[in-house]
């Protein structure tokens, strides 16, 4: 069966690497440009913010804009959705004595948790394992988050530039001196409309790249630095669904199993999540590594189907689902890290750098600490007034002294192991951590997604069809992300356009967009692929599985508040 | 209340949806209702005005609002506001409308509520409705203070010729136009040909779905829509695929049309396509799969082949017209 690496997607990564171009005076100087107002960046523009007021006269030597944040979404947090069950260690030491944590919007602490293995029509509750454990954590919207720690750094100074894309990394002499911003107002082909509006050149002395899961410029930035780890990355993809319950749920539940098969020969390793938020609400979501097999996966199938067992159905009986949302999350921990987190005039940060806890469940709080030391490393170089190449290099050290670092080096075999089947690996996965990650199974190399060759199963025959209460198709759930992109803009998704029958299929199943559809088919058995690239929420799955996500224009792509 | 309509006319005929608002606005009965119409062949319009409730139209011929720029206009409403004390301006969208009304906002201070779909009075006060939360639900909205401006989705309301209609007054004016008003030139203007009715003004709209199975398909739309005197739409999947123009798009993308009649051919009914026409008075489809979504929302449904029976409805209606 053919594997979707074979049939990789017309991009250069050089094509997105680029010399200032615009005229001297034309250019936007700023002092730090962070892309992505996520938790790492906008933790690190507050933490700038923080550093600036002690030291005004660095900020002095900055110019009229010492900290600039670019967002590609509507505002702050559009883009943002997770859990979330955040451990608040990473708020705690962003604002110290500056702000309490009851302060920060929030869902409260996690008031009690259940995890569950599922077969069909029965749940088995047993002891969350160690990792899962989620004693002295807090639920959040992540999106919510956003938007207010998006308010904290504008108060402390950072100028923020909603839907702006980071589309073209600039690079002169060898160092990373800001980022060119995608063009606005073009037409399907290019054309320029009447709304025209060429991007810019933005100049600054240190670019943080803290664009996420997926990022287009940190992607961008490896290939041209050289800083890929010794493993590939690999992805998870969750999706997720804000309901307004009836009744309130009383604990944080986590479930194993079905829907998602055992054989080690589908390499279906996931789960699914359902979190309080309030009385009024909960968040419910499935997560399925991208190393799976089955050209008919869905992950908002899944989804979907998991909705329907008895254990969850009642969860949600009498409510109303207000949200949905889908996006990636590297699952690929220690050994697929960067080999340096740091380029001349270049910092990377949080899900973009792969800095999850996939075992845990966690990164919100990697992502904040990466963004904060990020900040104090850029600041650092600033204060000495000159930026050389190795300036930077105290960030990489920081982060290797850091609880981050020791967090993944524990759990670094855990996720690979679950290559061997959910049974064989959840034992690994207990005795790795029950040792504290002292416990050497050898080392178990991973793969790229997109190098699994692909199954068919006929799975998608068992997918519940949408009901419109509790089950529900992709394009209503499209609908349901607040997404209106512009139709008429350049296609923004690269994949090659003619590939065998399964590997269209695996990318219509996989997308819980339905940006993806069968076209017509030809006689060597390849099928031309179809693109509704508006209906894209930009959540990277197709990065990992054989394409590339590139940035849409400024604005486009979900307009997620509750996710 | 002193009620001020803005309304626009194209080719020599006033637009339907700000006709809809000035017949709106008449039917408070709160009361007299004045129009403003600047631009070429405003004078000869201003008695059609009448006939939809305005007891007084005030009419600008200068030159400086020959082209349709926003600028002049918010000059020439400002100096109507000050000269007939009106409390409450309202606008229908359009491109024109949305520049004027947000230039006047800005000139007079003054609060302008937009993207409104209808209007009312509640114990004395002007109360007007928005949808929000992607239409799912319309919040009340208000003014603190007047003037009171306020923008309406195009199409909102039916222009009904008012009962009361009749011959209005009618003013000329010309104000002193301030520098900045007339510094922008309109340097070319394209107007997209089209054979029918645009598709926010039809009576009558013919919508094309993927269920018509090619671009070719769409004939079968066109002569459907010929033979009702309505336009032809199409669904964001079609325009997508190429087959039909995007100035054709209905849905939350596109175009938000509310025609008196919306027949539906081959289109399955995303809720994306819905959001656009929801608001139709009767709509009618035809599609092939009897659990297509856009059967719980039609007022007459027909599961069967739009192939076969689009061409038939077609001749029936030719029949009955001749």
């Amino acid at each position: 069966m053919s594997r979707p690496s074979n049939f990789p997607p017309p991009f250069d990564a050089n094509d997105f690497v680029a010399e200032p171009s615009d005229p001297a005076e034309e250019r936007i100087e700023v002092g730090v440009l962070i892309v992505g107002a996520g938790p790492a960046g906008l933790a690190c523009a507050i933490r700038l913010g923080q550093l600036l007021e002690e030291s005004p006269e660095v900020a002095e030597a900055l110019g009229d804009v010492p900290v600039a944040l670019l967002e590609k979404g509507k505002q702050p947090g559009s883009h943002l959705l997770s859990g979330a069950v955040v451990n608040p260690r990473g708020l705690q030491r962003l604002f110290g004595e500056r702000l309490r944590l009851d302060d920060i919007p929030s869902y409260g602490a996690v008031p009690g948790e259940a995890v569950y293995l599922l077969t069909r029509r029965a749940a088995l509750r047993i002891p969350p394992p160690p990792p899962m454990r989620n004693h002295g954590n807090r639920i959040f919207s992540l999106s919510q988050l956003g938007r207010f720690l998006a308010e904290r750094a504008e108060e402390g100074g950072t100028m923020i530039l909603p839907e702006t894309s980071a589309e073209k990394l600039l690079v002169s002499h060898g160092r990373v001196v800001g980022v060119r911003t995608g063009d606005k107002g073009r037409g399907r082909e290019g054309q320029e409309l009447g709304n025209f509006e060429p991007g810019s050149d933005l100049v600054a002395k240190v670019t943080v790249l803290a664009e996420g899961t997926q990022g287009h410029l940190t992607g961008v930035a490896m290939s041209r630095f050289g800083l890929r780890g010794e493993e590939p990355q690999v992805w998870e993809l969750g999706v997720k669904e804000v309901w307004k319950v009836a009744r309130p749920l009383d604990r944080v539940v986590h479930t194993m199993g079905w829907p998602l098969r055992a054989g080690a020969r589908y390499r279906e390793f996931g789960g699914s999540f359902v979190y309080p938020m309030g009385e009024e609400m909960l968040t419910i979501g499935m997560v399925v590594g991208l190393d799976y097999r089955d050209a008919e996966l869905s992950a908002h199938d899944l989804l979907q189907e998991l909705k329907t067992h008895p254990k969850i159905r009642r969860m949600l009986e009498g409510g109303e689902r207000v949200q949905w949302g889908a996006k990636t999350i590297p699952g690929g921990g220690f050994h697929a890290l960067p080999r340096r987190l740091h380029a001349p005039g270049l910092l990377l940060c949080g899900d973009g750098a792969g800095l999850v806890n996939i075992p845990r469940l966690k990164g919100v709080h990697y992502a904040i600490e990466s963004g904060r030391l990020a900040a104090e490393a850029a600041f650092r170089a600033l204060q000495r007034g000159q930026t050389p190449a190795t300036a930077l290099s105290s960030y990489d050290e920081a982060l290797r002294e850091s609880f981050i670092w020791r967090d993944l080096y524990e759990v670094r075999n855990l996720r690979q192991v679950f290559g061997r089947g959910f049974v064989v690996g959840g034992a690994l996965a207990g005795a790795m951590t029950l040792s504290k990650g002292r416990v050497e199974l050898g080392r178990m190399r991973a793969e790229p997604d997109a190098d699994q060759p692909l199954l068919e199963t006929g799975r998608a025959a068992a997918y519940p069809a949408a009901d419109g209460t509790l089950t529900f198709d992709k394009l209503s759930s499209v609908f349901a992300s607040g997404n209106k992109t512009r139709d008429d803009q350049p296609d923004h998704i690269r994949i090659e356009r003619r590939v065998p029958r399964e590997v269209a299929e695996l990318w219509a199943h996989m997308c819980p967009a339905q940006v993806y559809e069968l076209g017509a088919e030809h006689p060597d058995g390849t099928v031309t692929v179809e693109l509704a690239p508006s209906n894209c929420v930009q959540c990277g799955a197709i990065t990992a599985k054989g394409g590339r996500l590139t940035p849409p224009e400024g604005g486009s792509g979900p307009e997620y508040t509750l996710t | 209340m002193r009620v001020l309509v803005f309304l626009e006319h194209r080719g020599g005929e006033l637009q339907k949806s700000s006709l809809g608002v000035l017949a709106k606005a008449a039917s408070l009965g709160d009361g007299d209702v004045a129009a403003v119409l600047a631009g070429e062949g405003a004078k000869a319009l201003a008695a059609e005005a009448g006939g939809f409730g305005a007891a007084k139209v005030w009419v600008c011929e200068d030159e400086s609002v020959a082209q349709p720029l926003p600028q002049p206009r918010v000059d020439v409403l400002a100096h109507v506001i000050e000269e007939g004390g009106y409390d409450t301006v309202l606008f229908a969208n359009s491109v024109l409308a949305a520049d004027v009304a947000a230039g006047l906002a800005a000139r007079l201070d003054a609060g302008l509520n937009w993207d409104l779909v209808d209007v009312e009075l509640r114990d004395g006060e002007l109360v007007g409705k928005r949808p929000a939360l992607q239409d799912s639900v319309q919040v009340d909205v208000g003014w603190k203070e007047t003037p009171r401006l306020a923008l309406f989705r195009a199409g909102s309301f039916d222009a009904t010729p008012a009962a009361a209609g009749g011959e209005p007054e009618v003013a000329e004016v010309s104000p002193a136009y301030a520098e900045h008003s007339t510094l922008a030139r309109l340097v070319a203007q394209d107007v997209e040909e089209s054979t029918g009715p645009s598709i926010e003004d039809a009576d009558v709209i013919v919508a094309g779905g993927r269920g018509l199975g090619a671009p070719e398909g769409f004939g079968l739309a066109e002569e459907l829509a010929q033979a009702l005197g309505g336009a032809v739409g199409a669904t964001r999947a079609v325009v997508d695929a190429g087959w039909y123009p995007y100035s054709a798009q209905i849905g939350q993308t596109g175009k938000m049309v509310s025609p008196k009649l919306y027949v539906a051919l081959g289109i399955s009914g995303a809720i994306q396509h819905k959001v656009g026409m929801q608001g139709s008075g009767t709509i009618v489809s035809i599609n092939k799969d009897p659990n297509a979504p856009i059967f719980e929302f039609s007022d007459l449904g027909v599961v069967g082949d739009v192939h076969e029976i689009a061409p038939k409805l077609t001749e029936l209606i030719r029949q009955r017209k001749s």
